[in-house]
């Protein structure tokens, strides 16, 4: 519990710093005995998984809070062998199906249903059925998501799905219906600010507002990245100064650098140089879609009024396709290739105004 | 067209022992060796020469056994009778017009010439006979043939047992004889032998021959009779008339009875009605007919084929393929050189084998010039595949004779030849019929047989250390592996092994035992793809003969030939194209002939245009299929069909236009033969950008960019659904690209490996990352799963654990730094990494955590980790330290940590506490205790005899209960177990130890 983000997290709903309503209501939730399946959903680092550690501490106890990690092994039917590691208590398991990639049908099929077909031993525990916590559901196959429903439906006597997703439309309706959804919007900034100075004190930290809201900016109201930021920052440099260095990603600054070598020149050596950058960030493992909204955010933020809506149309056409294709380079590279045709007519039309 | 050879060669070919056997002996035609200074001198001295030596040849073996008989081969050239010898010359005028290779043709005495018939009679009925031979020459023939192919193959004494018994005791004798020695020894033997087996032939050839002179000679016989029965010197027993000759001898003649008469002169006319027909105006005709035969022998093939008198035969069972097979050396089509050199080969087995020294004139010629050994040494592995520019065969045979570069048992260095190239090329034909010429049965060895490593095994001992016993032709076996690139990998090293096993063993059992797996038998292996994988070990050790594709113009005469002979109505400029459409498939063809002429009897132009027959997918090399793609091809001519009417369609030589149509055809095919689309794609997408193109708006790149996308879609799609339906449309992204980026320079284009690299790189990323995953505990929950933890956590840990730390001791850190070290190594701890010591690229070492975060999101340009190494190998112990403080048991580290810091302040209740929490092994103990404890009241109460107090006892009970106590309290404890030595023990706990 050394990182500020695990050590300073909120383990029950009464202590939540922000949301605190929607905490009632989840403890509202808890006090029935029953509880349907519920969806997080909300932009990353918003506090869902925060939330539901805190709502099965709510109903099981202290008893969740003992985790264990653990590696399940499966067989596909195409006999390939994959690991699965989960996190889980007595009363819940946490499992992230997407490490499984296109198999994950397989690991909703034999682990989900596995666990939900069992029946909780201890009568004594308050509830009469377990938790699966599917992290990252929105990575989730439309297969997986088929085979999910079923289940959900049929063993609702033992088991409870706790789906965490970013963003629901990548959620079969299906599902989607079988769920209680339940939004966890990013905090604004004067929350994050609380939550920020809050940690520094009890860390005997002084933090200078001016620095917190860069934090804040930074991070893009992600909580875990504005916390993870500033311990950077603080191992840095101490005496926090109100414009000191903020600790950046590194693959973000990469992605900036790129868009603007493309705005810089372009010729086909250059189209060439681009290509590799994109394959590095593919390969470091930056999700396409990331890299493509990087992308359009600084081409934008760098070219004229007149050629933004342009870019941005071509760029969810490119995106679009990018999804249904496997080789996100090709898709990549023709969205870049696109824009340098865009931005040279631009210059050159220009150029001829200028003339006349 | 020096690629076949024209007569002379295949004269010389066929007697190239006799050749050489004379050119021990050469007079006059070194000086022709030695230079001819321009081509078509070299070429008509070749000829001279050469025919020289046939004459030669010729005179070897016959003036053996008779010089005077020989020389009627020697008539219808001048040249040759030129230089015919002086002995021979006489009688050559006289003796009509016979084949050349009907030398020595025998005339041998059947008849006794004791008999009184005249002379001029005599030579008369022979002036007959000769043409009646030369008629007969096809059976003749035969009998010729066999005996120069007796004389070709040379005729030792070995050779003759081995013929007559098989012999294969050269497997089981493993020395040889000097063959010098041997030689000197068994020259003249020899020589006698073969005079000896030639004078066998030609017996053998006349009685063949005497059929047809049976009547003739029973005619002689049958006069001969007449006059020794009807004429005496004596006085005979039969009625006579006594008659005196000229020189006073006297003669009786026999009276015979009219009816005797009438029957004798019945008979003489019957026979003279029998042969008068080969007197007279018979004996013209025939007369004209050998020389007309002689003239068409004359003239050249081309021509000869024309007249040929086939009947149609219409033998639907036999496929033109089969039956128009080469059956003989100088049958085959295929390039001469190749032919030779694997021909050249095999013959250097012939010591092994046969025990013959195997002939090379370079060893003289080598000594007269004082050429390095060196040299000889190198030029065989060169030579391979590359003879086509070096002039003729005569030039290139002294460079090839270099070669003879044996083991020390004779063998040639690579005991395997390898023939490579496309199918239909005659590979198979061509050692079946070089294995055979060179004397050997040939063993062969497909597909389609077992070749598993232990078939293959037995296949390979069998044939080369065994002799079939029931076959009727004993001959060494040569093994011919056909289609090997399709053997199992395993099968493939036996071979090698084999092959190379035998040098070994030979070498290192030098006398006593005879070594059985001496490999003694040439080996030919064939394949298609010379580059297979499996092959590798082979190519390295095998004489590798490649396959040069035949030329079109000569497979289009070759078929040309074929048509004639069938009856099939063409034209040489159809062959023409339906060789080159079949991409030069000698089998393909002459099938696709066949159905043509099983269907209308003829072929023209227009059917070789129109059909499909004959075209196969020809397996083209990924570059090229990238070459096509990226270059325009230059128009050139070509046979094309123009549909200008859409009824009328004519063929005609035009120009290839270079079309977009004829273009976008061109490239369709390229890349629909190919086949593997993805492959390609990324090729194109890898290279594309390097392609020079005017396209300074990239409107052409993009427009290839959407091409690209939509491939991969459909790629996508297929993979995914298996909808294969869908899989044609992937080839027409391949025209857009042609037709964007094609240009007529040839296109620089490298392999395509930047995807392969990146799909390794995102799997070993992927590891790294799986890696880490797995090391993160219960307690850093928050540092987020999957890309989370990938993208937002892991680039702000690199700078969480770099804090700043002065290179020294742990205590001699300020507060803020003990501080800082603290915090790195529990958030190390708690996401399960720690710094290891790895040995870098450059030889130093390096702590690195484990799993590397440096490799994880590290982009170039930017820092990883900024630990100096002596913090790292601070934090790397700390880490260590701090894991096993986790490890140990949370009351344990609880009781030893807090005990020790409450130790001084309050140590009743500690004591109290230990003595409470006895140790397992001395709970026994305890209700005596417990008894003690009710007890001293009981103790400090007992009296004395008298019945007073005594408070003696309390100090020994003190003193006992401080002894106990000191047991109790005591970590070290024994119990008795017999036979170990453990038997003393101690609690101790790890944090006791840090």
């Amino acid at each position: 519990m050394a990182l500020w983000v695990d050590k300073y997290r909120p383990r029950e709903l009464s202590k939540l710093d922000y949301h605190k309503d929607q905490a009632e209501n989840l403890r509202n939730l808890c006090k029935q005995s029953d509880f349907p399946h519920l969806m997080f959903y909300g932009p990353s680092g918003a506090g869902k998984k925060t939330r539901i550690m805190c709502l099965l501490r709510e109903m099981y106890g202290p008893g969740v809070e003992r985790l264990r990690n653990e590696t399940m092994n499966f067989t596909t039917p195409s006999n390939r062998k994959i690991d699965i590691m989960t996190v889980g208590s007595n009363y819940h398991l946490e499992v992230n199906p997407s490490d499984a990639g296109m198999y994950d049908r397989t690991v909703v099929i034999d682990l989900i249903k596995q666990v939900a077909q069992t029946h909780q031993i201890d009568i004594n525990g308050q509830r009469e059925f377990k938790v699966i916590v599917i992290s990252e559901g929105d990575e989730l196959t439309k297969d997986a998501q088929h085979a999910l429903r079923r289940t959900m439906e049929k063993y609702v006597a033992t088991c409870r799905i706790i789906l965490s997703v970013n963003s629901t439309s990548r959620i079969i309706p299906a599902i989607r219906s079988r769920c209680l959804g339940i939004r966890v919007p990013a905090p604004n900034e004067t929350e994050m600010t609380a939550v920020l100075q809050n940690t520094c004190k009890r860390e005997g930290l002084v933090l200078p507002p001016e620095l917190a809201k860069r934090v804040i900016e930074k991070s893009d109201r992600n909580l875990r990245r504005a916390l993870l930021m500033l311990e950077a920052s603080k191992v840095q440099q101490y005496p926090f100064t109100a414009n000191q260095q903020i600790a950046e990603l590194d693959w973000q600054v990469y992605l900036r650098e790129t868009a603007s070598q493309i705005v810089s020149e372009q010729t086909p050596a250059k189209l060439e140089k681009i290509r590799d950058r994109l394959y590095e960030l593919l390969s470091q493992g930056v999700p396409p879609n990331l890299i493509f909204r990087g992308l359009v955010e600084q081409l934008v933020n760098n070219c004229d009024m007149s050629i933004k809506a342009k870019t941005l149309e071509y760029a969810t056409q490119y995106e679009h396709r990018m999804q249904n294709g496997a080789k996100h380079i090709f898709h990549l590279e023709a969205f870049v290739a696109q824009f340098m045709n865009i931005y040279k007519k631009f210059l050159a039309e220009l150029v001829m105004t200028d003339d006349f | 067209m020096d690629q076949y050879p024209d007569e002379n060669e295949e004269f010389e070919l066929q007697y190239q022992d006799e050749m050489e056997l004379l050119e021990d002996m050469p007079h006059e035609y070194d000086a022709v060796d030695n230079g001819p200074s321009t081509s078509r001198q070299a070429a008509a001295l070749l000829e001279q020469q050469q025919q020289k030596a046939g004459g030669a040849a010729n005179l070897s073996v016959a003036g053996l056994k008779d010089v005077s008989r020989f020389s009627n081969s020697t008539l219808n050239s001048p040249q040759l009778s030129q230089i015919t010898f002086g002995a021979s010359q006489s009688e050559a005028a006289g003796v009509g017009p016979v084949s050349r290779r009907l030398f020595g043709t025998p005339r041998g005495p059947t008849v006794g010439r004791g008999c009184s018939t005249p002379m001029q009679r005599m030579s008369a009925i022979e002036e007959v006979l000769t043409p009646t031979a030369d008629k007969t020459a096809p059976l003749l023939n035969a009998a010729a043939e066999q005996l120069q192919e007796l004389g070709l193959r040379g005729s030792n004494k070995r050779r003759l047992e081995r013929d007559l018994f098989g012999d294969i005791d050269d497997l089981y004798h493993e020395s040889y004889e000097d063959p010098m020695l041997k030689k000197a020894r068994t020259e003249e033997q020899r020589d006698n032998e073969a005079i000896e087996r030639i004078l066998e032939l030609r017996r053998k050839m006349r009685e063949s021959s005497k059929t047809v002179r049976q009547d003739e000679v029973s005619r002689l016989r049958a006069l001969h009779d007449f006059k020794m029965k009807n004429l005496s010197y004596e006085i005979p027993t039969w009625p006579f008339l006594a008659l005196q000759r000229s020189d006073l001898e006297r003669l009786y003649v026999r009276f015979h009875s009219e009816d005797y008469e009438r029957r004798q002169l019945e008979l003489l006319s019957a026979r003279d009605n029998i042969t008068g027909s080969l007197l007279g105006e018979a004996k013209q005709q025939i007369w004209q007919e050998a020389n007309e035969l002689v003239l068409r022998r004359m003239a050249p093939p081309t021509q000869l084929v024309n007249p040929e008198p086939a009947v149609p035969t219409v033998d639907l069972g036999c496929l033109w393929v089969d039956k128009y097979k080469p059956r003989k050396y100088i049958d085959l089509l295929s390039d001469e050189m190749t032919n030779r050199s694997l021909l050249y080969w095999l013959k250097m087995w012939d010591k092994v084998v046969f025990g013959k020294v195997f002939h090379s004139k370079q060893e003289q010629q080598a000594a007269n010039v004082g050429a390095p050994a060196g040299q000889q040494l190198n030029s065989f592995n060169k030579r391979t595949g590359k003879f086509e520019s070096n002039g003729g065969w005569r030039q290139r045979k002294a460079r090839l004779a270099l070669n003879t570069n044996v083991d020390e048992l004779g063998r040639p260095m690579q005991k395997v030849a390898l023939l490579s190239g496309p199918p239909g090329l005659g590979k198979t034909t061509l050692a079946h019929t070089i294995a055979r010429h060179a004397g050997y049965n040939v063993r062969e060895i497909n597909a389609s047989d077992d070749r598993s490593p232990e078939a293959f095994k037995l296949a390979l001992e069998n044939g080369t250390q065994m002799s079939s016993v029931l076959n009727e032709d004993k001959r060494p076996n040569c093994i011919i592996l056909d289609e090997i690139d399709g053997a199992p990998r395993q099968s493939i090293e036996y071979l090698v092994k084999f092959v190379s096993d035998g040098i070994f063993s030979k070498v290192k059992s030098k006398g006593a035992k005879a070594e059985h797996n001496v490999l003694r038998r040439p080996i030919i292996c064939i394949c298609n793809d010379i580059y297979d994988p499996a092959l590798r070990p082979l190519r390295q050790i095998a004489f590798v003969v490649n396959f040069p594709p035949i030329d079109a113009a000569r497979l289009a005469e070759r078929l040309l030939q074929i048509a004639h002979k069938e009856h099939l109505k063409t034209d040489f400029g159809a062959l023409i194209s339906l060789a080159e459409k079949t991409g030069n498939d000698v089998r393909s063809c002459i099938s696709s002939m066949q159905f043509f002429n099983a269907q209308k009897h003829c072929l023209t132009l227009q059917d070789v245009l129109n059909n499909n027959l004959g075209q196969k997918d020809r397996h083209q090399g990924l570059f090229d299929v990238w070459g096509a793609i990226f270059r325009i091809q230059r128009p050139k001519k070509q046979l094309q069909q123009s549909s200008s009417n859409n009824a009328e369609e004519t063929a005609q030589v035009t120009m290839t236009n270079m079309s977009v149509a004829t273009r976008v055809r061109n490239v369709l095919d390229v890349v629909h033969s190919s086949g593997d689309y993805e492959r390609l794609t990324q090729g194109v997408y890898e290279n594309y950008l390097q392609q020079k193109m005017p396209d300074p708006n990239f409107t052409g790149i993009c427009e290839a960019l959407q091409w690209f996308c939509f491939a991969d879609t459909l790629q996508h799609q297929i993979s995914r659904q298996q909808n294969y339906s869908i899989y044609p449309y992937l080839q027409y992204g391949f025209v857009v690209w042609h037709l964007l980026f094609a240009t007529l320079a040839w296109p620089k284009i490298a392999f395509p490996t930047r995807g392969f690299e990146f799909n390794q790189k995102s799997t070993n990323q992927r590891n790294i990352f799986q890696a880490l995953r797995k090391g993160v505990t219960t307690s850093a929950q928050g540092v987020g799963q999957g890309s989370i933890l990938l993208l937002d956590t892991v680039p702000l840990l690199k700078r969480i654990l770099s804090p700043q730390l002065r290179s020294v001791a742990v205590q001699l850190l300020s507060q803020k730094e003990q501080y800082d070290l603290r915090h790195t190594i529990q958030v190390l701890v708690d996401l399960g990494l720690n710094f290891v010591q790895v040995k870098s690229a450059e030889g130093h070492y390096v702590f690195q955590t484990e799993p590397d975060l440096d490799t994880l999101c590290g982009f170039p340009g930017f820092p990883g980790l900024t630990l100096p190494y002596f913090s790292r190998q601070l934090i790397a112990r700390e880490v260590d330290l701090e894991r096993i403080r986790r490890a140990a048991p949370k009351g344990a580290s609880s009781d030893g940590t807090k005990s020790a810091a409450t130790a001084a302040s309050a140590p009743g209740p500690k004591q109290k506490a230990v003595a409470t929490r006895l140790p397992n092994h001395l709970q026994t103990l305890k209700p005596k205790q417990i008894s003690d404890f009710n007890a001293p009241p009981k103790q400090q109460l007992t009296k004395d005899f008298f019945g007073r107090v005594t408070h003696k006892t309390t100090a020994t009970a003190a003193a006992e209960e401080v002894k106990t106590d000191a047991i109790v309290k005591s970590p070290i404890w024994y119990r008795y177990k017999e036979g170990f030595n453990n038997a003393v023990r101690k609690d101790v706990h790890l944090n006791e130890l840090l």
